[in-house]
């Protein structure tokens, strides 16, 4: 996945960043709501906004977001735990909400809960054919035998299966893989993509010519 | 132990005051409507004397002259008088009916006088030596002195008596503000937005309401600040107890397989850290916005770490508490089980609003248990116990009740009392 994460304290955010990172997720990290208007228009498949920040309120940002008509999935972050403001910043377009301190396993299971919900679903397990793929647990079997995934791998199958029938256009595909901070090499989503067939079979990834890839919607 | 009540002593102090004044009155009365009363009578009495001498005056000589023997006339009246006239040697002439058949002689000059029960008034009729005694009872006299002094004294009581209801009623109502203001002041919430007791009704309550109101805004200040601390506290301890977390974790992952057991002690230490500070925090809090809402036990033990611990919780269990402070009573008590080595935690709802936790771990000593519960029932934490059961006392006295520590055959129990 790839994923917006907007935190002001330097521990938090590069712990998270190379957390999330390590899980395979493309996370571009900026600690100011000012920042983040250089990501605007960005494919991203979460955002990750910290309440407090030293420009402004990532709620006010969010709502500003939704305004737009921008539906990225969204988990706050904060150190505000009462009540009332959970309420408030459910209602004012966050999909999830973490109080600080919390432990990035959660953070992450959260992030992927949202981002199933918005993809079609509750449900963590998709098939496709003799495919099957547990977005919760990060793994994919075919004919019930697991396959060995990279990091790199998964998150091009995961930000493939998320946008299911639906084209992902090849730097669309690099960026959501991988986000700005890293350069992929020219050929690397082609190889990520071939190795993927070869692991789980020609017919799950589609190529349409000049366009992307796709995989088809899951039964 | 019922305090003095200014309406009841106010009341009591009437009723004493209008009694004596009351008696007072009427004794004052009854000793001068005595008074005027003998002089009402004696004036009555002379004023008969003389008419009755004005129509005597002309009496026959037959009359004048010694009878052979005494006429005896009819009294018509009221009898409230009796009459006689004497020769001027002491001889009976004529009488009234009423009068003794012996002559009152003892009166040598006109003018009042005593003859055994009588009171008498002496009147010379005309040059003769003829007198007339014009005379009262003493028990005739008497007893309208005592109507007259009675109905006297009676309307004073009575006057008295109406007098202390009257004044009763006027204390009451004008306590009534009193009471008005002691109903305003349970309603008060001094946290409230623009919370103010109002204008005072009456001068005396406007010292009083004005330092409530100031004692209500130094409070409201007060909780505003520390509000604003524990805003604060809570971002500036949060957001790097998250960090560290999210730094050690990336470092389980990147560490070599030889040093991840002491990451692991170092990240399950972060998470306790964690724990005791969420639950400062919340306790911080509490009392202050306490948020009792029905709590799902099983739900709620289900997210709480317990390291290994086996938490054992009744289908269905709910109760009503703030779970924030809950959370953070439960989670001492699972962390203290924990340490003391239990294994295997039991939770029940001996009663509605109490939760018991009762582990397999080693216990304490009954002395042990018995001066924890001394030193809880005396909130004398300080050196005495640990956080976790400081904390659960606290968060149960938060919501009115208190922690006990209960007797068992194996193990420690721990019930939170959630409620008186």
């Amino acid at each position: 996945m790839r994923l917006l994460l907007i935190e002001d304290d330097d521990i938090l955010g590069e712990g998270l960043r190379d957390y999330l990172r390590a899980e395979g997720h493309g996370v571009d990290w900026c600690r100011r709501l000012a920042d983040a208007a250089a990501y605007r228009g960005e494919p991203y498949d979460g955002l990750l906004v910290d309440w407090q920040l030293p420009d402004g309120s990532g709620l006010d940002w969010l709502r500003e977001q939704r305004h737009r008509g921008d539906t990225t999935p969204a988990l706050m972050l904060t150190a505000r735990d009462r009540l009332s403001d959970r309420i408030q910043g459910l209602d004012s377009g966050a999909d999830d909400y973490l109080v600080k301190p919390f432990a990035p396993e959660e953070l992450a299971a959260r992030l992927r809960a949202i981002t199933r919900r918005v993809s079609g679903g509750t449900a963590a397990r998709r098939r496709f054919g003799e495919v099957e793929i547990d977005l919760a647990a990060r793994s994919a079997t075919v004919g019930g035998v697991p396959a060995d995934l990279t990091a790199r791998e998964w998150a091009v199958l995961e930000a493939l299966v998320l946008r299911a029938g639906r084209i992902v256009a090849k730097t669309d595909l690099e960026r959501l893989v991988l986000g700005f901070e890293s350069e992929l090499a020219s050929n690397a989503l082609e190889v990520h993509v071939s190795a993927l067939r070869r692991k789980l079979g020609r017919e799950l990834i589609d190529t349409v010519r000049g366009l992307g890839y796709r995989v088809g919607v899951p039964q | 132990m019922t305090l003095p009540a200014i309406g009841r002593r106010l009341a009591r102090s009437l009723l004493g005051w209008s009694l004596v004044w009351s008696l007072a009155v009427a004794a004052a009365v009854w000793l001068a409507a005595k008074d005027e009363a003998v002089e009402l009578l004696d004036d009555t009495l002379m004023s008969s004397a003389e008419v009755l001498a004005s129509l005597m005056v002309d009496l026959p000589a037959a009359v004048a002259a010694p009878p052979a023997r005494v006429t005896v006339v009819t009294d018509h009246g009221s009898g409230r008088f009796a009459w006689q006239v004497v020769g001027p040697q002491g001889q009976l002439l004529v009488r009234s009916s009423l009068a003794p058949a012996q002559p009152w002689v003892l009166l040598q000059q006109p003018g009042f006088g005593v003859a055994g029960t009588w009171r008498l008034y002496a009147l010379a009729l005309g040059a003769g030596g003829r007198v007339l005694y014009v005379g009262q009872t003493f028990e005739e006299r008497y007893e309208a002195q005592a109507d007259i002094a009675l109905s006297a004294a009676l309307a004073a009581l009575a006057l008295g008596l109406l007098g202390h209801v009257w004044l009763r009623a006027r204390v009451s109502h004008e306590l009534a503000p009193l009471n008005r203001l002691s109903q305003r002041l349970s309603g008060y919430d001094p946290l409230a937005a623009g919370a103010s007791l109002g204008a005072a009704e009456r001068e005396e309550l406007q010292p009083v309401q004005a330092a409530i109101d100031e004692l209500a805004r130094r409070l409201a200040r007060r909780v505003a600040h520390e509000r604003a601390f524990t805003a604060h506290a809570a971002h500036a301890l949060r957001t790097p107890l998250a960090g560290i977390d999210a730094q050690l974790a990336v470092a389980l992952r990147e560490a070599p397989a030889t040093l991840q057991p002491r990451l692991q002690r170092v990240r399950d230490a972060a998470g306790r850290l964690q724990r005791v500070v969420a639950a400062l925090l919340a306790l911080f809090r509490s009392g202050v916005e306490l948020q009792p809402q029905p709590v799902d036990l099983g739900t709620l033990l289900a997210r709480l770490p317990a390291d290994g611990l086996q938490v054992e919780v009744p289908a269905g269990a709910t109760l009503v508490a703030d779970p924030d402070l809950l959370t953070a009573a439960l989670v001492n008590l699972l962390d203290n089980a924990v340490r003391h080595g239990a294994h295997r935690v039991r939770v029940s709802l001996p009663r509605p609003g109490q939760v018991r936790l009762e582990d397999d771990g080693p216990g304490v000593p009954a002395e042990r248990r018995i001066a924890l519960q001394q030193a809880l029932d005396a909130q004398a934490y300080e050196g005495r116990m640990g956080l976790g059961l400081m904390l659960a006392d606290m968060v149960a006295r938060s919501h009115g009740g208190r922690l006990l520590l209960p007797p068992t055959a194996a193990g420690f129990a721990a019930e939170l009392h959630l409620a008186p």
